[in-house]
């Protein structure tokens, strides 16, 4: 990167189904004080404010414009963003361009979601091609069906270890505070809980949740003079996808596809041989059980194929070798547009050792994290504890 | 976070928007083909060579023209399903589809692409498997419209049994 890239400065909502108490813009303000308050520092310093969420999500166009007392922007030089499920690591990523092209020192980069405004089946329809296939596009969650169905069948997984999955992410959630869906359940508990469409049941899917992210980014002169503790971006790639192409629904395709790609090219950029032992910790975007094994395999963290093993074995466990979202991630809170970038600020506190009852029981130098969405794209972001790691 | 003893103003609205929506050159042909002739065509990229349906003008990985049109056959393998249990709304028709019902991925043969539709088989484990072989099922010639919905579902080729599972 031209200059070095921290960040100084996070804070997230709780999350919940029902936010009532608040509007759009108070909602996404709270995010905002909160990463302010993080980077002890106050809006008059923000250069610049990139903003995104899910477009119409929540019915309204331009949120950039609405939100702008919510998001601190008036008169400020601003950026909106929409990329779908991985909006809220473009905006992180946008941001990191920003500041190290030299252009910008302070940026504030923001992500909400408030799911229960609108009809999120009805809006997401709307990323499948009108013409063909659209009336299949009802709902994610048949397409993350169909990719169960294919790992099943050529992988020789069985509902088990989706059930483990589930169980892993809501137990983890239990610790984390934000959380939405802390559920104490066994994998008895998944196995019986309502099948919606096979082989995926209610407790293998993410939540409809309302909350926000805002994350504080800085050049490394700022980020050194202002932070105890940044959290240094190494690297951060994003690779897009071809609609009407299978994929994740085709678990030995041998397509180089977008999750593979990126991964890749972001560990071509730091010279990561092993990514399993390189990273201390995962934070990644899985709507769904089914994408986390898939995940796995195509972050190198095991063979194809191999994905529920890990799972199996316990090695993606919160104390395990690789803990992958102690956080909770996506299956546990899914503000859609802050989602992706929940991974990186719960990335960030992992490396800083401010996760609290999340924080992995061992030395956390180096982060990686995903991001998901639209009809199969990512942004992954690296990141590290210092420049020399 | 939201307290349950005060009271929380919250206005519901419907929003309905129409649209219309260009099929553009190549889809217009594709879907010509299906409503008239009944034939599946696609796009073969001069490069890769991948069968790309529905028929694109550019090859997205090789980024060359696509010139090339193939006839498929109406035959394929269901490369993944779903048996859904959730009365899903069909977004070009505003109604649900009423569940269950099984869809999905179908790999005609001779395509790189799949097309996802319904599949006319019994909501039921022992009657849908990965890698069975299926075929499409079109409206007669006079219901055709132009339109996917042209292709009324994905059907079983008869005589076929599920393989046998290998247990772990
Ligand atoms: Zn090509």
């Amino acid at each position: 990167m031209k200059r070095n890239v921290a960040i100084i400065g996070g804070g997230q909502t709780y999350h919940a189904a029902r936010r009532h108490d608040v509007d759009q813009a108070e909602m996404v303000n709270e995010a905002v004080r909160a990463a302010l308050k993080d980077a002890r520092m106050t809006i008059d310093e923000i250069d610049l404010v990139i903003l995104g969420n899910m477009e119409f999500f929540e019915g309204v166009h331009l949120t950039d414009c609405w939100l702008v007392h919510g998001s601190g922007a008036y008169g400020k030089q601003g950026v909106k963003i929409t990329t779908g499920g991985t909006v809220g690591a473009t905006a992180v990523c946008a941001g990191a361009h920003h500041v190290a092209s030299g252009l910008f020192d302070k940026v504030l980069c923001i992500g909400f979601e408030k799911q229960e405004e609108g009809d999120t089946g009805a809006i997401l329809s709307g990323v499948a091609n009108p013409l063909w296939g659209r009336s299949m596009a009802g709902a994610a969650v048949g397409y993350f069906a169909m990719m169960g169905s294919s790992y099943i069948a050529n992988w020789g997984a069985t509902e088990e270890h989706s059930a483990m999955v589930a169980v892993k992410a809501r137990q983890n959630a239990r610790k984390n505070k934000y959380a939405h869906l802390k559920l104490d359940i066994t994998i008895e508990d998944a196995l019986n809980s309502r099948m919606l469409a096979w082989p995926i049941r209610m407790l293998d899917m993410c939540p409809a949740s309302n909350g926000a992210c805002a994350m504080i980014l800085a050049d490394e002169k700022t980020a050194k003079a202002r932070s105890k503790k940044p959290v240094w971006i190494r690297a951060m790639e994003t690779a897009h996808n071809e609609q009407f192409e299978l994929d994740w629904r085709d678990v030995k395709t041998e397509r180089l596809i977008f999750s593979k790609a990126a991964a890749g090219r972001l560990y071509r950029k730091l010279g990561v041989d092993d990514p399993a032992k390189y990273f201390d910790v995962f934070e990644i975007y899985e709507p769904a059980t089914w994408a986390e094994l898939i995940w796995y395999e195509d972050l190198g963290l095991c063979g194809p194929g191999e994905g529920f093993r890990l799972i199996e074995q316990g090695k993606t466990n919160i104390d395990g070798p690789i803990p992958v979202n102690p956080s909770g991630g996506v299956l546990s809170t899914n503000c859609i547009g802050a989602s992706a970038m929940l991974r990186v600020w719960e990335a960030a506190l992992q490396i800083r050792g401010d996760a609290g009852e999340h924080q992995v029981p061992k030395d956390v130098r180096r982060a990686m994290t995903t991001a998901y969405g639209g009809t199969n794209w990512t942004v992954m972001t690296a990141l590290s504890k210092t420049l020399e790691d | 976070m939201a307290t349950k003893d005060k009271e929380w103003i919250s206005i519901p609205m419907t929003v309905d928007v129409p649209y219309r929506f260009a099929a553009g050159g190549y889809m217009t042909k594709c879907l010509t083909e299906l409503r008239d002739n009944g034939k599946i065509f696609a796009v073969e990229c001069p490069k890769c060579k991948r069968v790309q349906l529905p028929p694109r003008v550019v090859c997205a990985e090789c980024h060359v023209k696509n010139e090339k049109w193939v006839e498929l056959p109406h035959e394929g393998t269901l490369m993944n399903f779903t048996i859904m249990y959730l009365p899903l709304t069909d977004p070009t028709t505003g109604k649900p589809h009423e569940p269950p019902f099984v869809y999905g991925s179908v790999r005609l043969d001779g395509a790189t692409s799949v097309l996802d539709h319904m599949v006319e088989v019994e909501p039921d484990m022992d009657k849908v498997w990965v890698g069975m072989r299926c075929r499409l099922v079109l409206r007669p010639k006079e219901e055709r419209i132009g339109d996917l919905s042209d292709i009324r579902y994905i059907e079983p080729l008869p005589g076929q049994k599920k393989p046998q599972t290998k247990s772990r």
